[in-house]
């Protein structure tokens, strides 16, 4: 069995329907073979480095089911590319509310990977705050277990308590519970003009009280971002032009109907006046800075941080500068703050945890938690990537990915290190 | 009783009285009720038509009394039902004669006010208002607004993935809580998320919410709180054809309005609400939109005039705009007293509760008239136009013999063709009881089976709410068996790289 599926050598079973998924993973079980998800291998180098030795590729699975843009919803295989899913929606002039992150200027690789992939990882943009992440936007899945079982759980409506909500668990969980085929997902409309705030100069823990300023304002803040000077070094682009001589900024996007906007951003720079005089970045030069703002744009692989390894750091918000001033400064690193201060992304000189133990400790204490996105294999092999959880908390976790895939066949060891048992 | 509850344990009842007193070691006082009539009060939820009074009613004060009272029942045995302010309409609280019904009214206390993080922390048994009013002093609120919000506990909400008017902006239960405080089954205490936006590891925050009790104990809860919009204005408009309404909820989706409401009246129940509010609802119209939209006035001003615009479109006969906060108010007075308007023009009425898209809104309820007709029995339709969710009120006499068990037969088949047209059983009430046997309708014994799983990795011994939600119950043991299909590879075509 083992031999007759090529399994001795590292193998790529391309799959072309969710019976195939089925028969793979239930061959896997037979033959006891981890396998590892991949659409298009974008996020791959993201993770544990996995105990597999056969690859299940789901990139052929690429069918638009459905688009139903009056009902705010599309339906699509998991192998579908998310740049050609963006452009559809973009044609009705709808979005993922959430901006999923494009990661392939973080990791260096090419390609903006699947909508299998979005969701598996689960990385949400700028809009969060407001919006809400991809758990948010996931409306149901079909998808196919460790026991090799195609199963469905939501439906393809917006609004739907039948059942447990195991969307929830198949966003971010990086492709350990098991294997999507397909997924109805949320779309909104896109707002018709957008405009920027921009605060020069403030310190990290004096912007994050002009983010917190205005996002417990009445104005519907979509964005809420802070760049330390001493980023700009490596920042490209957008961003680049914004920080002239080294200059800290600090922006605040607001999005909707243009009046609606020109009002909200009068009032705001009124309500924010005590920070400082107001720059304005409108439309299109607002919508390019927010986009390098949700690649984590100045810690680009092809930039003056490329080599470094970069942590991503959810948090309270309100706490986010003090914790990412105190990590930048004991580990002569870089930290750029989006969500209010809630995410933060901190480019660490490179040791050999990538200053784990620092990093933990501080976010620990700051009621966070750490995820390393890019170190080299080494590193990783060396180090949680994922956030280690109490003992209580953890066995919970294993007790619900074996109710999903009792041997571990899927992505075996991506989010926990060690061996499993 | 049309449903069938897991039969009683005899055993277990044998032991009540050591059972009761073992349980006022635990939580001392009147913490513990026993005689059947103080009982009374706690043998059903909003789902009225069903009651069965428990063994036992337990009602702690800390998170430490009822993590010793589940560790307890977990090592006898004892299944139990967990209760917030008893509102569900799906029976997702109705006691079990041979079970602990475990109250968390006395959790009132809000902990913590956090308005930097825009997050407060809460125990369960505070209602949903009161936690918009705590906050309402610094401009802030509380977004999810189910109809009881007067009266439902925000841990019942939690366990309902609870919903409201303002859902279709605003987001469910599910999108505005962050983090809680969970006691397992074997009295285990987690503490899952808090102030920041996303949990670490597996979304539990996700799972737990909309769980409806089964899987674990809430005892804290930490939730978003919003800036209120500036300003709400809202448009009643009213149409001849339910079809021309139904057109014209499309077209302001098209045109890309999220309103902060989008409500739908039939004639039945537009009649039903005025004459009980005296909102001065048009009479004369076969269906009634109200449309709220929300945020800076200048926004509200401009959006009001293109959906004035939409819906003259769309062929309104009707239309007035809101001047004022009391005249909004009295718009959706109508609205919100629509089940007890109901009430008063039937001695007893079935609440539905399907979610549909929104596209099939005019054969649904073409085919809910059909059902009418075939059952013999009037409704009255209210409709959460906006994301699609229906509330059809079936009108009944449970005094006439018959008529219940007809009201409900009516009531699933109303829900069968919900899924039939791409909906869903539930769109906010949950399944509970009362939806509990039409689950295969929706989900195979495949998907059953894997949500059944998961409750395993909470509950192994399916001693927490048995007899909600799932029609068929099976061992943890069973379920996680694995069977290994050995033999040949079923494709030697499939392409490999």
């Amino acid at each position: 069995m083992t031999a007759e599926f090529g399994f001795e050598s590292v193998d790529t079973l391309r799959v072309r329907d969710p019976k195939d998924v089925e028969e793979v993973v239930r061959a896997a079980i037979a033959g006891e073979q981890p396998l590892e998800i991949i659409g298009h291998g974008t996020k791959r180098l993201i993770g544990q480095p996995m105990a597999t030795n056969a690859v299940l590729d789901v990139s052929a699975l690429n069918a638009v089911t459905s688009y139903e843009p009056n009902e705010l919803i599309i339906t699509v295989q998991s192998g579908a590319p998310l740049a050609d899913v963006q452009s559809l929606i973009d044609s009705k002039n709808q979005q993922f509310a959430f901006e999923p992150m494009d990661t392939s200027a973080l990791l260096g690789v090419s390609g903006n990977g699947t909508i299998g992939g979005m969701i598996g990882a689960g990385l949400a943009g700028p809009r969060r705050i407001k919006a809400g992440g991809a758990r948010d936007h996931l409306l149901g899945a079909h998808a196919v277990s460790g026991f090799g079982d195609s199963f469905k759980t939501g439906g393809r409506v917006v609004k739907n308590v039948t059942g447990y909500d195991l969307c929830k668990l198949l966003t971010g969980a990086w492709g350990t519970l098991a294997v999507m085929t397909e997924v109805t997902l949320k779309v909104m409309p896109k707002p018709e003009s957008e405009r920027t705030l921009v605060l020069a100069g403030l310190d990290d823990l004096t912007a994050n009280r002009a983010m917190t300023a205005a996002l417990g304002s009445p104005y519907d803040v979509s964005g809420a971002a802070h760049l330390p000077g001493s980023v700009f070094g490596s920042a490209a682009g957008a961003l680049a032009r914004l920080g002239e001589a080294g200059r800290a900024v600090t922006m605040l996007r607001l999005e909707g109907i243009a009046a609606s906007v020109a009002d909200r951003a009068g009032s705001l720079g009124n309500a924010l006046a005590a920070f400082g005089a107001v720059e304005m970045l409108q439309d299109d030069a607002s919508a390019a800075a927010w986009a390098e703002i949700r690649d984590a744009g100045p810690f680009a692989a092809s930039g003056a941080r490329g080599l470094w390894p970069v942590w991503r750091i959810v948090c309270p918000p309100a706490s986010g500068g003090a914790l990412g001033m105190a990590l930048a400064r004991e580990s002569q690193g870089d930290v750029i703050y989006d969500w209010g201060g809630g995410l933060i992304w901190a480019a660490l000189p490179p040791k050999p945890d990538a200053q784990a133990a620092l990093v933990r400790a501080r976010v620990d204490a700051a009621g966070g938690h750490a995820a390393l996105i890019r170190a080299s294999d080494e590193v990783r092999r060396s180090i949680d990537v994922f956030q280690p959880q109490p003992a209580g908390l953890a066995a919970l976790s294993e007790r619900i990915r074996n109710s999903f895939d009792p041997r571990t066949i899927l992505n075996r060891g991506r989010m926990l290190r060690g061996p499993v048992t | 009783m049309a449903i069938m509850m897991p039969a009683a344990d005899q055993a277990v009842l044998n032991r009540r009285d050591a059972i009761v007193a073992a349980l006022r070691a635990i939580v001392p006082g009147e913490g513990v009720i026993d005689s059947a009539a103080e009982m009374l009060p706690y043998e059903s939820d909003g789902l009225m038509a069903y009651r069965q009074p428990p063994m036992v009613v337990v009602l702690p004060d800390t998170t430490e009394q009822v993590s010793r009272v589940l560790k307890y029942c977990h090592a006898q045995g004892i299944k139990v039902v967990p209760r917030g302010s008893g509102t569900s309409l799906s029976g997702g609280a109705l006691p079990l004669a041979d079970g602990v019904l475990l109250g968390l009214g006395k959790f009132k206390r809000i902990r913590e006010i956090d308005f930097d993080n825009r997050v407060v922390v809460t125990e369960p048994g505070v209602t949903n208002l009161a936690i918009s009013q705590a906050v309402a002093h610094a401009g802030f609120y509380y977004a999810p607004d189910p109809s009881s919000q007067i009266a439902c506990s925000i841990g019942g909400n939690v366990a309902e993935n609870s919903g409201g008017v303002h859902c279709l902006k605003y987001g469910m239960t599910t999108n505005n809580v962050l983090g809680c405080e969970l006691v397992l089954m074997s009295g285990e205490v987690l503490r899952i998320g808090g102030k920041a936006a996303e949990n670490a590891g597996y979304d539990l925050m996700g799972i737990i919410t909309g769980s409806e009790g089964l899987l674990g104990v809430i005892t804290e809860i930490t939730v978003r709180i919003l800036q209120k919009p500036e300003t709400a204005r809202a448009l009643m408009v009213g149409f001849a054809e339910v079809e021309a309404a139904g057109e014209c909820v499309a077209r302001i989706i098209g045109a890309g309005i999220i309103p902060g409401g989008m409500e739908m009246m039939d004639k039945p129940a537009i009649h039903a609400a005025e004459a009980f509010v005296h909102a001065g609802y048009p009479l004369d119209v076969e269906a009634l939109l109200i449309i709220e939209l929300d945020g800076p006035g200048v926004e509200v001003d401009e959006l009001i005039k293109r959906v004035e615009a939409i819906a003259q479109g769309c062929g309104s006969t009707t239309c007035q705009i809101s001047t004022s906060e009391t005249e909004r108010n009295l718009f959706w007075a109508g609205r919100k007293a629509a089940f007890p308007a109901v009430g008063r023009i039937s001695p007893d009425y079935l609440c539905m509760d399907g979610t549909i898209p929104r596209g099939a809104l005019p054969k649904a309820l073409a085919r809910i008239r059909d059902l009418s007709a075939k059952y013999d029995l009037r409704v009255a339709n209210v409709f959460h136009a906006g994301d699609g969710n229906l509330h059809p009120l079936i009108l009944y006499d449970a005094n006439q013999p018959g008529e219940m068990e007809r009201a409900e037969a009516f009531g699933a088949d109303i829900l069968r063709a919900c899924v039939e047209f791409g909906g869903v059983l539930t769109g906010e009430h949950g399944v509970g009881i009362e939806k509990r046997d039409l689950m295969p309708e929706m989900f195979s014994e495949i998907d059953l089976n894997q949500q059944q799983r998961l409750k395993c990795a909470f509950d192994a011994q399916g001693l927490l709410n048995p007899g909600k939600v799932f029609p068929t119950l099976h061992r943890c043991a069973e379920l996680g068996r694995m069977h290994v299909h050995g033999g040949k590879l079923a494709f030697p075509d499939l392409p490999r790289f």
